[in-house]
Order: structure tokens, then C-alpha cells, then sequence
């Protein structure tokens, strides 16, 4: 069973049972839930995009959150000026933001650890800002990103939130199986090796800024990809859309899920989800004032980023996989 | 002619700050290896902290003075507990270079969210010590008062006494001994421990400064979540790292150079494209002098 999951055809067979799974669960929940599982899937595609890079590549973004913006703008300005189908936005997004981390990257491999934190930081901060300058990108109102209603022949009662779900759900599940065969493939390696250790990886003929471009590059179209979902759920792109906390909330979704792993990434996704349900039914039971409701999400997704990175810094999957192999080495003594 | 003179004083007072910022991060960098994004949380922390002290004194002097105090206290705090922890539980492995980074804007995320949750939503101001009306020259007003002289006088003489601290003294000469090499530094008898955490407290004295300078220079509101904090974070990050990210001189230069050059943007070109130039700038200096303006010639990429 387990030589299975892990052949192609057995993670193929894998992602096609949980997009079953997916499908039969939306249709047994509220709104509202169906509503924040795209908002789960949208962040399962953007903290896969920053796991590939921080734990992959050894690259650490604190701006993530303006790849998104350029996702989101380039889907919303395809859908407005061109009426590009749903699919074509998607690949514009993709497409456009790459090769702004294409450009990006190339500056981003020459810098290491809190140079290049500190630069996409001031990426995170200036990009968004741009679109109050050019008029074609709506100022401070933005652009509206309207994919339509779900088509009619879905039946009459299915809802907007349930198309996007849908949409969402599929988008990430592809974007998951792609990235998983990517990384298990030569340029996962790479990018590995890389990241242990850039000398040695450079001896055995690796082109360390090459292959760290390349990181960039694929994360920054997965960003893109995540910032269009983004937009597709709000229904707007504009620059407080993106504002820094997001590259935040992102960067502590990667470390929560373990950012040496992808196979934690859903735990981070719905962490962030969940935290503002949990900090509301929190503040809700105690004394319940504006201070406490607005801040508390903030104050739980921050302590636990501490705590993670104190208790387990690689990430619970890895930590389980370390406790496992240890137990099986005891066993065999 | 006005426009120009007014310019290069407005650019001249806000890249003070952002260099008393550069200054924070350039010392917790000497002695730490960290880039401290929990600064501009720090900073904030201190300036409530000032704030108290005002309301009890009246006096933005002593408030002045306490707040470093408690600034350097509060900085030292979390270097000999929390970093300490950090770099004993995630100092090696995949993780070990980007901890520090992940850690400290965890740290910034709880201070500002735990401010907002103690104190967020009141209506806190700070009143300019000095009168903030500019200067006449000749019927014209210029775009600098007694409080901006107040702040590039405080930069000036904050970064006098660091120098003095660094170059004449033996704990100047202990601490640039432990951020040179920490293992000779031990051999040689200097607790390198006890360096670090003094770095990171004259770090967070500088920060407490520049906060409290920030704020009454800026539009004198104080709130948990507010965006000068932020951009005070990114703009120091950039100064400092146009100068080198090793040398205090080097983040006073670049904290100018960045002030300069975004007063000038602001004024003659568009406000909405501050940040970016910002970004670009910090970008071209990366790429064209990576070891910054003002630094070493070693290489920054190790």
C-alpha cells in the first residue's frame, strides 16, 4: 500500500479520491464553510508556493503577499479588458507573476538570508502602492474580478461560494500534484542540495544561482496563481488586499505546516482559517471588546509561530517523521 | 528655490529617524548576526511605555530617558531569554537560517497585537516638546522648526556617544572584539554572552529614541497597528542596509541618502511612489555595492 502511495499513478489516484471527498463534504455544509474551504484551498496553494522557497531553496520571502497582488491584478485585468475565461486568468496570473519573480529572483540570488528577508519585505510594502499611480489598475478602489455565476446547469440551487469552493478546490489539488512531481523530480534534488549545503552542491556542478532563480521563479507562479483565487473570493483586487500582514499570515502558515515538508501544508491553511473563528468564540465568551476582537487573531497566530519555531522548528511532519524513525531504530536494537 | 531648500530639510529630518532606526538594527546585527524585525515593535513598546511616563511627570525629557531605559531593558529581556532558547533549539538543521528572521517578526506580531489588546483603541498623543511651527527666513516658512533640529540633534549626539562608546572605551572595545570573532573574543577572556545582550539593549535604547522622536514629528497619534511603525521598520532596514548593515556611520549616511532621495520623490515626482523607490533603491545599492555604501569589503553573501 504504501509503495503505491508513493508511484506516480498512486498520488494521481490520491488526489483524485480527495477531490471526491472535497466535492461529496461541500455539499454537506453551510456557506459559510463552504466559503472558507476556498479561502483554505487558496492558502494551501500560497504556503506550498513559500514552503517550495524557504524550505526547498533555502530563500525566505517576507513579500509574498505583492506576488499575490501581481497574481490577483493580472487575472483581474485579463477577465475585465480581454473577458478571458475562467481557465485563461488563471494561466495569465500564473504566467505574469512568473515572470516577475523570474526578474525578482535573479536579484533575490544573490542575497541571502536577511537581505533578501528584508528586500521582499520592502517589495511587500512598495508593490501594492503602484496601483493608486497607474490609472488602468483603479487606485485605491481597485478592479472588480467577477468569474459570473456558476453555469446553469449545475442546478438552480447552487450557490456563488460553492462555484468558487469548486473552482478553488480543483485549482489547488492540481497545483499540489504538480508541485509534489516537481520536487520529486531532478529540480526538487537540485534545490535541495542547494539548500544544505551551496558549496558542496556547487562542486557536484549545480549552478546555485540558476537553480535558486528557478525556486523563485515556480513559487512566484504558484503565488500568482493563489493571488487570483484570492481575488476570485473577495471579488476585488485592490492594494489593501494585500496588505503586509498577509505576507505574515502566510509566512507563519509555511512554519506551522513545516516549512521543510509539503506534505503539512493543509495544517497551516487551516490554522489561518481557523484562528479568527477560534479568537472570535474566544473574545465572544469573555469580556468582548473591540480591542479583544480585532487584536486576538493576530496575538494567537503570532504566539503560535513562537512557539512552533521554538518547540519544533522543522514543522510537526517532520518532528513525527524524526520520532517514528527513532522508535523503529529502538525497535531494532 | 523654497521648494528645493524645504525639500532637502524635510528630507534631511525624516532620514534622521530612519537613521536612528538603522542604528537599532546595525547593533543588534554587530553583535548578533539577526536582523531584529522585532525592532519597530520594540520601538513601540517603548514609546507606550514613554507615553506613561509623561502622563506621570510631565516632563518629555525624563519620559525621553526612561523610555531608552526600559527600551534597552525590554531589548536585553528578550535577547538573554528568548533568542537564547532560539538559537539552542533551532540553531542547526534546515530551518537554523531562517529561525532568527521567523522568531523576531513572530516576537513583532505578539507585541503589537499584545499592545493593541491592552491599550489599543484610546486616543493616545504626544505633544512636541519644542514648538513644531518652521522657522521664517525672510517671509517664507521653512519646512523646519525647533523639534526638527531637535531630532538631527538627538541622532548627532546619540551617534557621537555610541562612537565614543565603540572606539575609546573597553567595553566598545569587548563588543566590537565579540561581533569580530566570538570565539577569539572568548579566548581573550570577553564574555561574549554579555556582550550581545548589551548590543541588543543599546540597540533597543535607539530604538525607544527613534520612536520617541517618530511620533510627535509624525502626526503625534500613537496606536498599536499604526503604519509609521511599519515603514519606520522597512526604511531603517533599507538605510542600514545601504550603509553596509555593519557600520553606525554607514546608517546615519544611508539614513540621510534614503531620506533625501524619498523627500525629493515625494515632493517633485508622486506620493504613491515612495515605497517603491524605497525598494528600487535598496535593490540598485544590493546589486551595484552589495557591501553597502559605508562597510567592509568583505563580501555580504556568506
Amino acid at each position: 500500500m504504501r509503495k503505491f502511495m508513493n508511484s506516480y499513478f498512486g498520488r494521481l489516484a490520491f488526489f483524485i479520491v480527495l477531490g471526491f471527498v472535497l466535492f461529496l463534504a461541500s455539499n454537506r455544509v453551510d456557506e459559510l464553510r463552504v466559503y472558507q474551504g476556498a479561502t483554505v484551498a487558496m492558502y494551501v496553494v500560497a504556503i506550498s508556493s513559500l514552503i517550495l522557497l524557504t524550505g526547498y531553496s533555502g530563500q525566505v520571502s517576507l513579500g509574498h503577499g505583492a506576488l499575490l497582488a501581481i497574481g490577483g491584478y493580472a487575472a483581474a485585468l485579463a477577465r475585465n479588458h480581454f473577458s478571458a475565461p475562467i481557465w485563461l486568468c488563471f494561466v495569465v496570473a500564473i504566467v505574469a507573476t512568473a515572470m516577475a519573480g523570474a526578474v525578482i529572483g535573479t536579484a533575490a540570488a544573490r542575497l541571502s538570508g536577511p537581505y533578501l528577508a528584508g528586500s521582499t519585505l520592502a517589495l511587500a510594502v512598495g508593490l501594492p502602492s503602484i496601483a493608486n499611480q497607474f490609472h488602468i489598475l483603479g487606485g485605491e478602489q481597485g478592479l472588480l474580478f467577477d468569474l459570473g455565476a456558476p453555469p446553469a446547469r449545475l442546478g438552480a440551487d447552487f450557490t456563488q461560494y460553492k462555484w468558487y469552493f469548486w473552482i478553488a478546490s480543483v485549482v489547488a489539488l492540481i497545483a499540489i500534484w504538480l508541485l509534489q512531481n516537481i520536487l520529486r523530480s531532478r529540480f526538487g534534488r537540485t534545490w535541495r542540495a542547494v539548500r544544505s549545503n551551496e558549496v558542496a552542491a556547487e562542486l557536484a556542478g549545480i549552478h546555485v544561482g540558476k537553480s535558486k532563480t528557478l525556486a523563485f521563479t515556480v513559487s512566484a507562479g504558484l503565488a500568482g496563481l493563489a493571488g487570483a483565487l484570492l481575488a476570485m473570493t473577495i471579488g476585488t483586487v485592490s492594494p489593501s488586499a494585500f496588505p503586509l500582514t498577509l505576507s505574515f499570515a502566510l509566512l507563519t502558515g509555511a512554519v506551522l505546516s513545516g516549512v521543510t515538508t509539503l506534505s503539512g501544508v493543509i495544517i497551516g491553511a487551516l490554522v489561518l482559517v481557523a484562528t479568527p473563528d477560534i479568537a472570535d468564540a474566544i473574545s465572544n465568551r469573555f469580556a468582548s471588546s473591540d480591542n479583544v476582537t480585532t487584536n486576538l487573531p493576530g496575538l494567537l497566530v503570532s504566539s503560535l509561530l513562537i512557539l512552533v519555531v521554538l518547540l519544533v522548528p522543522n514543522g510537526p511532519v517532520e518532528q513525527m517523521r524524526t520520532l517514528r524513525a527513532r522508535r523503529s531504530v529502538k525497535k531494532t536494537q | 528655490m523654497y521648494q528645493l531648500i524645504n525639500t532637502i530639510l524635510i528630507g534631511i529630518t525624516s532620514g534622521a529617524i530612519y537613521s536612528l532606526m538603522a542604528i537599532a538594527l546595525v547593533l543588534v546585527w554587530r553583535s548578533a548576526r539577526v536582523v531584529n524585525f522585532a525592532q519597530a515593535g520594540q520601538a513601540l513598546l517603548s514609546t507606550y511605555i514613554g507615553y506613561e511616563f509623561i502622563q506621570k511627570f510631565h516632563s518629555f525629557w525624563l519620559a525621553l530617558l526612561l523610555a531608552m531605559i526600559a527600551g534597552a531593558a525590554v531589548s536585553a529581556l528578550i535577547d538573554a531569554t528568548f533568542m537564547r532558547t532560539l538559537f539552542r533549539r533551532a540553531g542547526h538543521g534546515p530551518i537554523a537560517g531562517v529561525a532568527p528572521i521567523i522568531a523576531t517578526l513572530g516576537l513583532l506580531g505578539v507585541i503589537r497585537s499584545g499592545l493593541g489588546l491592552i491599550v489599543g483603541g484610546k486616543d493616545v498623543r504626544i505633544a512636541p516638546p519644542v514648538s513644531n511651527v518652521g522657522y521664517t527666513v525672510s517671509g517664507h516658512t521653512l519646512a523646519f522648526s525647533p523639534l526638527k533640529l531637535l531630532v538631527v540633534g538627538s541622532v548627532l549626539i546619540l551617534m557621537l556617544v555610541l562612537s565614543l562608546l565603540f572606539q575609546r572605551t573597553n567595553v566598545g572595545l569587548a563588543l566590537r572584539a565579540s561581533a569580530y570573532s566570538p570565539e577569539i573574543a572568548r579566548l581573550a577572556g570577553v564574555r561574549v554572552d554579555g556582550m550581545r545582550t548589551l548590543g541588543w539593549a543599546l540597540a533597543g535604547a535607539a530604538g525607544a529614541a527613534a520612536g520617541m522622536l517618530q511620533t510627535p514629528d509624525g502626526s503625534g497619534a500613537l496606536s498599536p497597528d499604526s503604519l509609521e511603525f511599519s515603514l519606520l521598520l522597512v526604511f531603517g532596514f533599507i538605510a542600514a542596509v545601504i550603509g553596509g548593515l555593519e557600520s553606525l556611520v554607514g546608517a546615519v549616511v544611508g539614513g540621510l541618502l534614503l531620506g533625501m532621495v524619498l523627500a525629493f520623490v515625494l515632493i517633485y515626482i508622486s506620493t504613491s511612489l515612495v515605497f517603491i523607490t524605497a525598494f528600487a533603491l535598496l535593490i540598485v545599492v544590493l546589486l551595484v555595492k552589495p557591501g553597502g555604501l559605508i562597510g567592509s569589503r568583505r563580501g555580504r553573501r556568506a
